[in-house]
């Protein structure tokens, strides 16, 4: 497993990454939630670098109308490039032939909780050098989307575990919490087994009301208990995101011309030919993906599936995407 | 019964076992590899298991069935197939019967031209995988491709030899046994009652004969010319007709280019020609019947050797020798005279019989050595044996012999032995004999050969002469010793003395020793071929064993396909390549699949 960076590191002034998004003529600092994670990681630690992924997701927003499931209309402003369509006013283009978008603010206050993962599967990477443990990118993650949230002045907690509940920080609203929180992060360590149920059970403790439940996780668990708790979550009227993280590794099976596979939480094992089983794998592991979204979606629970070297930005705005309207 | 052309290649099917093997030793201990999502492979193993089971199955069979489709493609495999189009690889001996009865003259032709058409459209039906002889008259089998066999056969003639077609299939069965390819027999000929003989044939044979009947034929089949030398005042021919004619036909015989005496004479029959004096020296007889569909039997030649008889001294207390020298005396086939001394060594020419008393032996051997006689007396052998057959003395018992020993000097030979060892030898003027011609000798006083022996042993060997042979074409014929040259008109064969010689043509072939005439070679057809008779198709199948009998224009028909085996290699080969594109895409497929 890759080791976690330092939490205070400072981020090198002016460094500009290699594969670093920059349109052309722009001289704006690199924004650091377009970059490739891996090389978002050799900027500094969590702390440091989540803040410049947020600082920089957040100037995107700014550049068009905010979305979010915690805002309302608050006024227009005249259209820009890059904004989206959806947000185009068109009765006022009707009436002065002028384009203005609408803009949102805040609502109040929302509960969220993030449930996190910490098996030894989640300690893996299918290659050390250029991607991050899925547990690496799930923390920096976490931490983006925690910032976000207590900006928003959201009330955020977070729930750790593997074969049991690790950590459990209730949700505050307070923008100093998100250090405690970064604080439980930088400390997680992988552990063997993996127990879902338990963690999103403890959940209804700590969402009194409805609120938001992020569930991060490789799903390398029990889908039926694991289900069963998400169902029960949003019985009580959670809306719940389901953040499916994988290895790119993980999508196709790859390997010498025979070798023996072994699972680090169950030491489970099966010898077989990765080019013979290649197809089929990739078959079953889409059938999987497929199952978990058709399950998530029967019943309201959004599912999105973001692989380690899917820039943060990108899955920010998965995670942070409104809820599909329902009838 | 498959049969392999190359059934060495067959060896190469273990490598059948190379995908097996490949299959086993790709089973060792493979590495582990740490995967979280170990439950996905489980589940899709747990699906595909059987399926990706039977597809590697099938790969693993489809990979070892090519390998051994391609090994028995090499190995060359043939099956038995009935009425196939082309045929496999064969190897095919051609026997083409181009002895003097092919000459046969029907409808304007000779039979050999029909022969030689036959026997090429055979030859046409030949791929080059085939290896082909062809076997004729002289008995030698020559190896060559469709075309030389071809230009062979435009080039060939009727040969004087006689062919004996049960000889010619077994030295065609010997061509063939080293073969690995199916081997066949094709047997051209006028098929002559005359020239059958048994033969085992082990392979497919198809003969093809003449449809129509052959012409009448009337031939010599013996000129006899007597005992010899003929004495100036001429002497007698005895001729034997033979052939299928029953008529009378008119002959004639003459000696040199004197005029020549005629007669009427019948198959079976003798007539006898009286012909007239020449000087002394070789002369030529030759017989000849009025011409018929046959020419070649219809002449044949004889040699005489005409001069004084001998004029002998003889010792008359030997009692067998002075009998036999008497009545030869009294016949007019020797004289008394001191030309030839017979039982002693005297001057001139000796015949000289070891001494009865065996002291006496030292002192013939010191006067043999005097006269510069290349050979001696050695010891007294009592063990019987018995004369060894030749043109000078048949087979006779020899109880005591002495040893003949030769010297190393002078000119000498070995006219006769017994046992395998000398018996009557020469040198120079001298001849010497290895047992006295008495009965407790040898038996041969008291045989019927033995007045033939004496008048030979005088009127010829004592004067230098030795043999007047006859003979077909190609037959071996002993060279007497001391000759080494056979001259015939301006033809020369250097020869070594004591070996064989075989006459290529007909005729006179005299054998010369220095500058002397020592003895002639007549060189004539073989009487059997003068009987154009065919032989009946069941006496030919009972001879040769599964012989396929079909009419000369017949024979390519049936040539190749009497044997025919389908050639499989083109099958295999084709199924090999049917295996590969499955393989290939049964791969291609499992590599989309994956």
């Amino acid at each position: 497993m890759t080791a976690q960076g330092a939490l205070t590191s400072p981020v090198a002034t002016g460094y500009v990454a290699p594969c670093m998004y920059r349109p052309a003529g722009h001289t704006a600092p690199p924004r650091l939630d377009l970059l490739d994670p891996f090389e978002v990681s050799r900027l500094g630690g969590i702390e440091v670098t989540t803040e410049g992924v947020v600082e920089g997701f957040l100037t995107g927003l700014h550049r068009s109308p905010r979305r979010g499931f915690s805002v309302e209309f608050a006024e227009h402003r005249m259209y820009q490039p890059g904004d989206d369509f959806r947000y185009v006013d068109w009765k006022i283009l009707g009436r002065n032939d002028r384009l203005y978008v609408k803009q949102f603010e805040e609502e109040t206050n929302l509960r969220a909780m993030v449930v996190c993962d910490s098996s030894r599967s989640m300690a893996w990477t299918g290659a050390p050098d250029t991607t991050l443990p899925k547990l690496a990118y799930a923390q920096r993650l976490i931490a983006a989307l925690a910032l976000i949230l207590l900006r928003q002045r959201d009330a955020t907690g977070l729930i750790t575990f593997d074969d049991e509940v690790r950590n459990v920080l209730p949700p505050r609203a307070r923008l100093s919490h998100w250090r405690r929180l970064i604080h439980i992060l930088a400390g997680m360590e992988a552990g063997t087994g993996t127990a879902a149920e338990p963690a999103l059970r403890r959940v209804v403790d700590q969402l009194r009301r409805r609120g938001l439940v992020v569930f991060v996780s490789d799903l390398l668990l029990d889908r039926e208990l694991a289900l069963k708790a998400l169902r029960f979550l949003r019985h009580r009227g959670h809306q719940v995101v389901v953040l499916h993280i994988m290895d790119p590794a993980e999508l196709t099976l790859a390997g010498p011309a025979e070798a023996r596979f072994e699972d680090p939480e169950t030491r489970a094992a099966v010898v077989l030919r990765p080019r013979d089983w290649a197809g089929a794998y990739r078959e079953t592991v889409r059938t999987v993906i497929g199952e978990w979204r058709l399950a998530c979606r029967r019943h309201g629970i959004r599912y999105h599936r973001v692989t380690t070297d899917t820039p943060y930005g990108e899955a920010l705005r998965e995670a942070l995407a409104p809820p599909p309207r329902l009838a | 019964m498959i049969g392999f052309l190359q059934p060495w290649a067959l060896a190469g099917l273990a490598a059948a076992a190379i995908p097996i093997l490949l299959h086993l030793l790709a089973r060792r201990e493979p590495p582990t590899i740490v995967f979280p999502a170990v439950r996905y492979l489980i589940t899709t193993t747990q699906e595909h298991q059987r399926r990706l089971k039977l597809q590697n199955l099938l790969l693993l069979l489809m990979r070892t069935l090519l390998v051994v489709a391609l090994v028995l493609a090499a190995a060359g495999p043939t099956l038995p197939l009935g009425g196939v189009a082309g045929h496999a690889p064969s190897a095919l001996v051609l026997i083409l019967d181009n002895s003097p009865s092919s000459a046969a003259v029907v409808a304007g032709s000779a039979r050999l031209a029909q022969l030689l058409e036959a026997g090429r459209r055979v030859l046409g039906r030949a791929t080059p995988d085939d290896a082909l002889w062809l076997v004729t008259a002289d008995g030698m089998p020559r190896r060559g491709d469709r075309e030389t066999l071809r230009e062979q056969l435009d080039a060939l003639a009727v040969s004087p030899r006689r062919l004996d077609l049960g000889t010619a299939l077994a030295l065609a069965g010997e061509v063939l046994a080293p073969e690995a390819r199916p081997g066949e027999m094709v047997l051209l000929t006028d098929l002559q009652a005359s020239a059958l003989s048994p033969a085992e044939v082990g392979v497919p044979l198809v003969v093809g004969r003449f449809e129509e009947p052959p012409p009448p034929n009337v031939g010599i089949a013996r000129l006899e010319t007597g005992p010899q030398p003929w004495s100036s005042q001429g002497g007698r021919v005895a001729l034997v007709l033979a052939g299928d004619s029953g008529a009378a036909v008119p002959l004639s015989a003459r000696i040199g280019d004197r005029p020549a005496r005629q007669a009427l004479a019948q198959v079976g029959g003798t007539a006898t020609l009286a012909l007239p004096g020449v000087p002394s020296g070789w002369w030529t007889v030759a017989a000849e019947l009025d011409p018929d569909e046959l020419r070649l039997d219809d002449n044949r030649v004889g040699v005489v050797r005409v001069a004084p008889v001998a004029r002998v001294t003889w010792d008359s207390a030997s009692r067998y020798i002075a009998a036999a020298c008497e009545v030869l005396a009294s016949s007019g086939r020797i004289a008394r005279g001191g030309e030839v001394t017979l039982g002693r060594l005297a001057r001139g020419s000796s015949v000289v019989q070891p001494p009865d008393d065996p002291a006496r032996l030292g002192a013939l051997n010191r006067a043999l050595a005097a006269r510069g006689v290349g050979w001696r007396y050695g010891n007294l052998s009592i063990d019987p044996v018995f004369t060894d057959s030749g043109p000078v003395i048949g087979r006779e018992r020899v109880l005591r012999r002495y040893q003949l020993q030769s010297t190393g000097s002078g000119r000498t030979g070995v006219l006769a032995t017994a046992g395998g060892t000398p018996w009557l030898v020469r040198s120079g003027e001298v001849l010497l004999l290895g047992s006295r011609l008495e009965p407790s000798w040898t038996e041969l006083p008291v045989s019927a050969g033995f007045m033939p022996f004496m008048d030979v042993l005088l009127n010829r060997l004592a004067r230098g002469e030795v043999t007047l042979a006859v003979g077909a074409p190609g037959d071996p014929v002993s060279i007497p010793d001391l000759v080494t040259v056979v001259r015939q008109g301006e033809r020369e064969w250097r020869v070594e003395g004591g070996g064989i010689f075989r006459p290529a043509s007909l005729g006179a072939h005299y054998l010369i020793a220095g500058d002397d005439t020592v003895g002639a070679i007549s060189a004539n057809l073989d009487p059997r071929e003068s009987r154009l008779l065919p032989a009946p198709d069941a006496q030919v199948r009972e001879l040769w064993k599964d012989a396929r009998i079909v009419p000369l224009a017949a024979a390519e028909g049936e040539v190749f396909s009497a044997g025919a085996r389908g050639d499989l290699r083109g099958p295999l080969l084709w199924a090999a390549l049917l295996l590969g594109l499955t393989e290939l895409g049964l791969a291609s497929a499992l590599r989309r699949q994956q």
